[in-house]
């Protein structure tokens, strides 16, 4: 099987969380002789050759990060200029986000089946997980505790050609933290949560407060 | 104050809406965003972490974000593609980020973002084309939480009457 991989964040490579999780779905994608291409929609520069692999190919994996509830303007900018293709392609995603629970995602992934219909392509499922803010602010083996889990992930698209399975749904985690876990969760965001993101922000060069209002 | 954002060419449905208001004594702010320059959001966070509320996209979009700082209502006529906002449309969406900040709490059992101001602004829709209805319904309550308001429903541009009469 080859894939065509469309990483559909609007950040740049080098600081793309989405692209940081494909590194390792794609070494667990690419163990057993499936192969694979990877484009990014940021780079506009690029754009002229995801349309012509869109055409081109009938296994499709659209990863893409959650932005406000849904796809990001850059991605949908750019797939408003596809024509549907009603020849049985098949068209994955793996859909992203900040925000930890699996119920942030369930919208997105709803406009997901959707588009799949709209392109006049076969829904190959969602794979959809939370929680991954901090990649880009990890490296080493602290990234790789976030992303590491794609890899199998990799793998059994690799094996069924989707996302629809009981692993890769159960791989979504929590749909919401019981209350036990809000309460706790809810106390660290208000506390050592705040420490940490103040900090985060002077490792950045920043001088104000975190909830500074630049305008009155 | 209302605040009306046309993302499309066509002016005819803000003329409408700017009559209707009137006959009803109020006149809500209208921004023609069309022609305006409005990037992206490049999802870089600064807007959370190395310029609090600032973003660092420097075009056309800071007249609106000062707005909905100030507005009880924003509504944003769209154009669709694909059963949903076009990208124009969403990108007035996307762009809201400096409004919330960094840090994290529960709401309704669920991880949001602290807002950044006082203000609440709820979020209306009217678009043109073949939207997804049902969707779109759908995406805008989800969607006001990032407003911590709530949504005020989704319109077809021929029910900008009804519209209207959830602006009062």
């Amino acid at each position: 099987m080859h894939v065509l991989i469309i990483n559909g964040s609007p950040r740049v490579k080098q600081y793309s969380n989405t692209d940081k999780i494909l590194e390792k779905f794609t070494a667990g994608l690419s163990e057993n002789n499936t192969t694979f291409e990877q484009y990014e929609i940021s780079d506009k520069k690029q754009w002229d050759d995801i349309r012509n692999a869109y055409y081109a190919n009938s296994n499709i994996l659209i990863a893409l990060p959650l932005y406000v509830e849904c796809i990001p303007g850059l991605l949908m900018e750019f797939l408003e200029t596809l024509t549907p293709k009603n020849d049985g392609t098949k068209i994955s995603y793996l859909l992203q986000s900040g925000f930890a629970e699996g119920v942030q995602l369930r919208c997105g992934e709803e406009y997901l089946k959707k588009l799949t219909a709209r392109l006049g392509c076969e829904y190959g499922g969602t794979l959809v997980k939370g929680d991954n803010f901090s990649i880009r602010f990890f490296e080493g083996e602290m990234r790789d505790r976030v992303t590491g889990q794609y890899t199998e992930m990799g793998r059994e698209y690799a094996l069924n050609g989707g996302f629809n399975t009981d692993k890769c749904k159960a791989f979504t985690g929590y749909e919401v933290f019981p209350l036990h876990m809000r309460i706790m969760l809810g106390t660290i965001f208000a506390t050592l949560g705040r420490k940490m993101f103040t900090k985060l922000a002077r490792n950045w060069g920043c001088t104000k407060p975190i909830g500074y209002r630049p305008y009155k | 104050m209302i605040l009306i954002v046309n993302t499309t060419s066509d002016t005819s449905v803000t003329e409408e809406i700017k009559k209707l208001a009137a006959a009803g004594g109020f006149e809500p702010e209208v921004i023609e965003a069309y022609g305006l320059n409005i990037s992206h959001c490049i999802g870089c966070n600064h807007c959370w972490l190395k310029t609090p509320g600032e973003c660092s996209i420097k075009d056309d979009y800071e007249i609106i974000l000062k707005k909905i700082i100030h507005a009880d209502q924003l509504w944003v006529i769209s154009d669709t593609a694909l059963g949903f906002l076009d990208h124009k449309g969403k990108n007035i969406f996307d762009r809201i980020l400096p409004i919330a900040t960094m840090y994290l709490k529960f709401v309704k059992g669920q991880m949001r973002h602290v807002p950044r101001y006082r203000q609440r602004t709820n979020i209306g829709i009217i678009y043109r084309g073949e939207g997804d209805r049902e969707y779109l319904d759908r995406w805008s309550k989800r969607a006001a939480l990032n407003f911590d308001s709530k949504s005020l429903g989704v319109f077809k541009e021929n029910e900008v009457k009804e519209a209207v009469s959830c602006m009062c």
